[in-house]
């Protein structure tokens, strides 16, 4: 059924049709709707769910890492200072390979103090085993969360999927909300291939000392590789009862461009419009949208980005010292590739600042008028210094 | 150990033994141990009826009402009457005071009361152990004659009963009830209420012979027909005013009295009642419900009143009028009623024994009163000196309620004429106390008596438990009463206490209706649910839950698997209502 719903309540709701048995999260701002829709349903009984108040998103992890470690499908949701400090349990769910599922909200980190979209809280977890969605809309904010329980429970990996503050969290868009039995018929109860029991206790995550920690890394590794594969097979699947998919990356008019335009989230909804504006003026622009950072798809984007003349990449995060992080990636993706047109790394839109269409043609303009980047990260829009 | 699992292979390489961890008994580690160790709630100890009130708000938080009224029964025969006119020290003793207002124990002793009435519960029996017990109790069961068949008498009757002996109740009035009967105005207690609770005392099997005055040779008559005697004949002499002119004041008592047989049914113009207790009260709220206008003489301030300040609260708001620090000097009658000369008292610095402010009078300052009716309630004492156990002899016993007298046959003395506190919850403890001592004198001997009686004490309180007299549950807690600092308050949340529907002060002047209404069904379930169930287990599961070696387990009732057990101590700490303790293991 259609219905107007705010994001946050996209991912209430799929997580209701997912039928989740646990959940635990601690409110942070711009998240928090998503669990207070998920308390309430817990309280009247539209879910047959416990949901696990704690005193901090540390504890929510914790929680939910003992609940996926009796077997029973889970959730949480955070966002920012929050993310930052579930850090250490972040490492431990991918590690004891527990395949909870986590929204994740964008939101910049502090100081100074802001609660507006930044991508810099999820990609600062990008090392710690989880793979990373990304959406762009309130459909695709419903549609992820159903994959990434197939997606994690397939290969007992813990899946983020990841929303724009505000921009996606806070506005109403139309969204279909599949009947339960479509989900129960895409997403069958959860069988866990590892669970604790009381009956025949063992023990679990227990000292691994360095004849064995290596080959455990490799297996995460391993199951990570074997995420693209999967990603395609569950989306196939998807698209056959829900008409809908989306790939791990998305081309618009990549075949014949001449600058292709990277970027996740909302802002890709407008550069599709630029790119529209630009073609119609004559211009051979693309856009390539990344939805899972990862694993990162090197493979997608070797194949779809050898053959145009540049590359921008927008990146509405830095990493200090560095540069953008996706410029970082897809650097890294092409380096050992035989076709690596240069990469062009702009940053902007941070702290909730509008990436608006100027600002994207702009980028354009740039990127054609010069042959090579001159710096690593261009800061467009900047106001002062 | 490492196992490489290749479901369906998913790479899924992960640090898991391959054995179970039962060989690793982690109780080897424990120097503390923690145990199920059930303790005393802080109301029940207050209770002179002892009633194992955590237990029975348990009950009715849950919905089971006639559970909680069977363990209402196990220790008072009286509830919905208890549920009304009882002074209820419990709540004042209540833990969840400190939190957010006490638990409404006397209410919901009524409410469970009425329910019992309503539904029709019928007497558990046996009220312990199987048909055995009872059946061994009755064979070898006694003969007790009981003077009066006030709350003390009726009490020592249910007991006794309870414990295999056949009781005869002689009462001087037409009907039972005593004080209950004939004191109590209707308002606070209709007859039907009583009358129920009386019969199912009489359905026991005890028999009640009323116009049965009580005579000095009451003790001696029947001698063979009885193995003994309980007299429990109440306070019915009201204490005297000395002073000039006393004839003309009516004794609030005997009106209080005519109003419930039915001979007073008006009173026009205004009435001056002496005195600041209970008695007062009633008299007071039981004229202005005949029609006077009525004003109080208090000789000491509103704040010192004996009577019940929620009684003195109502009657204000009916219109009663409290005159404070005035003392009557005498009184006259002319031809429009009369005149009572009081004298103006003051607070002086000097404290009486009862630990309250004298007053003393205020030299020179005397007034007037005119007033159509002056009536008395000061207090009252033993209609004859004989009633009381005499003093100084040496086969007396003084017990916790009652006195015992030894002699050819055991005579003991209860109710109003042994008790501290004049209150029917004491003369039921009276009438309990009465019952063990004679049931371990017949069988055990008199020497027995004292050491058994200090054995049923609830916590180190005076009241009795027929419960642990039996050797019941109840016997196996601990004396330790449970303090608020003990209860974990992390599992409360604030919730207010319930007030039961009272009649407006214009509904009930001029009608003698029942002033409180009982709570409903949903007010009772959400106020018993308050209740910290102090020290009791009440299956809230958290030890188990909360065990992180998943040391605990069910098996008919909680237990503990010490061969895991580390002595974390965090069932005990997460218990809400200590019902768990920490000891050091003995090495």
């Amino acid at each position: 059924m259609r219905e107007v719903l705010e994001g946050s309540h996209a991912v209430s709701e799929a997580v209701r049709l997912a039928k989740v048995q646990v959940m635990s999260a601690y409110p942070i701002t711009p998240q928090t709707h998503i669990v207070e829709a998920l308390s309430e349903y817990c309280a009247d009984g539209r879910m047959d769910a416990r949901f696990i108040c704690v005193e901090s998103e540390h504890s929510a992890m914790a929680a939910v890492i003992g609940a996926a470690s009796g077997g029973v499908r889970t959730f949480t949701a955070s966002s920012s200072q929050g993310l930052a400090l579930m850090h250490e349990l972040l490492h431990w769910a991918s590690g004891a390979r527990l395949p909870i599922v986590m929204a994740e909200v964008n939101r910049a980190l502090g100081p100074g103090w802001n609660i507006w979209m930044d991508q810099s809280d999820s990609l600062a977890q990008r090392d710690t085993g989880w793979i990373q969605l990304y959406c762009e809309d309130g459909q695709e904010v419903l549609d992820t969360t159903l994959l990434a329980y197939r997606l994690a429970e397939s290969l007992n990996l813990p899946v983020m999927v990841v929303l724009d503050a505000f921009f996606l969290s806070h506005t109403y868009e139309p969204v279909d909300v599949p009947d339960q039995e479509s989900v129960d018929a895409f997403l069958p109860p959860f069988v866990p291939r590892i669970c604790l029991d009381t009956k025949n206790p063992q023990a679990i995550s227990q000292m691994a000392p360095p004849p064995v920690y290596m080959e455990m890394r490799h297996n995460i590794q391993l199951a990570m590789e074997r995420v693209p594969e999967t990603f395609e097979g569950i989306e196939k699947e998807f698209q056959g009862i829900f008409g809908r998919s989306y790939g791990a990356v998305e081309a618009v008019q990549c075949e014949d461009a001449d600058i292709i335009l990277i970027l996740a989230g909302t802002a890709v909804s407008t550069c599709r419009h630029v790119i529209s504006e630009l073609r119609a003026k004559g211009e051979k622009a693309g856009l390539l949208k990344l939805k899972m950072f990862r694993p990162f798809p090197k493979k997608e984007m070797r194949e779809l980005l050898g053959n145009a003349k540049k590359i921008a990449v927008i990146d509405r995060n830095f990493s200090f010292g560095a540069s953008g992080i996706f410029a970082q990636e897809i650097r890294a993706a092409l380096y050992n590739s035989d076709k690596r047109p240069p990469v062009f790394g702009y940053i902007t839109g941070l702290g909730g600042r509008d990436v608006t269409p100027e600002i994207l043609e702009d980028i354009y303009r740039m990127t054609k008028e010069k042959a090579e980047p001159e710096r690593e990260s261009v800061w467009v829009g900047l106001q002062h210094n | 150990m490492k196992e490489q699992q290749k479901t369906k292979e998913i790479p899924l390489y992960i640090s898991r033994s391959e054995i179970s961890t039962e060989g690793n008994r982690t109780g080897f580690w424990r120097f503390v141990r923690p145990g199920y160790d059930e303790k005393t709630a802080p109301c029940s100890r207050a209770c002179p009826a002892g009633e194992d009130i955590a237990r029975i708000e348990m009950l009715a938080g849950r919905g089971m009402y006639m559970a909680a009224w069977e363990t209402i029964l196990r220790e008072n025969p009286f509830p919905a009457v208890c549920g009304r006119v009882c002074f209820h020290p419990c709540e004042r003793a209540c833990n969840r005071q400190e939190l957010d207002g006490a638990v409404s124990v006397n209410r919901l002793e009524r409410f469970i009361g009425d329910m019992a009435i309503a539904e029709a519960y019928a007497l558990p029996h046996p009220f312990y152990g199987d048909d055995r017990e009872s059946d061994r109790r009755s064979a070898v069961g006694k003969r007790i004659a009981i003077a009066g068949s006030g709350p003390a008498g009726l009490s020592a009757a249910y007991f006794l009963t309870r414990l295999g002996h056949q009781c005869f109740v002689f009462e001087a009035e037409k009907e039972p009830g005593g004080v209950l009967r004939w004191g109590i105005p209707r308002y606070r207690l209709p007859e039907d209420i009583l009358k129920t609770e009386i019969s199912r005392i009489l359905d026991m099997g005890v028999e009640i012979f009323c116009g049965q005055p009580l005579t000095q040779d009451f003790t001696d008559r029947g001698k063979g027909d009885f193995d003994a005697v309980f007299l429990a004949c109440g306070y019915g002499q009201s204490l005297s005013l000395h002073i000039p002119g006393e004839e003309y004041a009516q004794d609030g008592l005997q009106f209080l009295h005519s109003v419930r047989s039915g001979k007073e049914t008006e009173i026009q113009g205004t009435a001056l009642v002496i005195g600041g207790g209970n008695t007062a009260i009633d008299v007071a709220r039981t004229l202005i419900r005949l029609g006077a206008e009525v004003k109080i003489l208090y000789r000491r301030r509103r704040q010192d009143m004996p009577a019940f300040a929620h009684e003195v609260g109502m009657a204000a708001e009916e219109g009663l009028e409290i005159m404070e620090l005035l003392s009557p000097l005498r009184i006259q009658a002319d031809k429009e009623g009369y005149v009572t000369e009081v004298q103006k008292m003051k607070v002086s610095d000097m404290q009486g024994r009862d630990g309250r402010c004298r007053s003393v009078p205020d030299e020179g300052k005397r007034q007037n009163l005119r007033a159509s009716h002056i009536f008395t309630a000061i207090g009252a004492e033993a209609e004859q000196p004989w009633f009381l156990p005499p003093k100084g002899t040496g086969d007396i016993l003084e017990l916790p309620f009652c006195t015992f007298r030894k002699g050819e046959r055991p005579l003991l003395y209860g109710g109003d004429l042994t008790t501290t506190v004049k209150s029917a919850a004491d003369a039921i403890a009276s009438g309990k106390a009465a019952a063990m001592a004679l049931d371990t004198c017949f069988r055990e001997g008199y020497e027995a008596i004292a050491e058994k009686l200090e054995q049923c004490r609830i916590g180190d309180g005076n009241s009795l438990s027929m419960e642990i007299y039996l050797s019941g549950e109840r016997g196996k807690r601990s004396g330790q009463t449970v303090s608020f600092g003990e209860i974990n308050t992390d599992y409360f949340s604030g919730m207010q206490r319930r007030q039961p529907r009272i009649l407006s002060p214009e509904d009930r002047a001029g009608d003698f209706s029942e002033t409180e209404k009982s709570f409903d069904r949903e007010t009772a379930l959400a106020e018993a649910s308050r209740c910290f169930n102090c020290g009791i287990c009440n299956d809230c599961d958290n030890c188990r839950l909360f065990c992180p070696e998943v040391a605990i387990f069910i098996d008919g009732t909680r237990c503990i698997n010490y061969d895991y057990c580390k002595g974390c101590g965090i069932c005990v700490e997460e218990c809400p209502r200590n019902a768990m303790s920490l000891e050091e293991e003995k090495i």
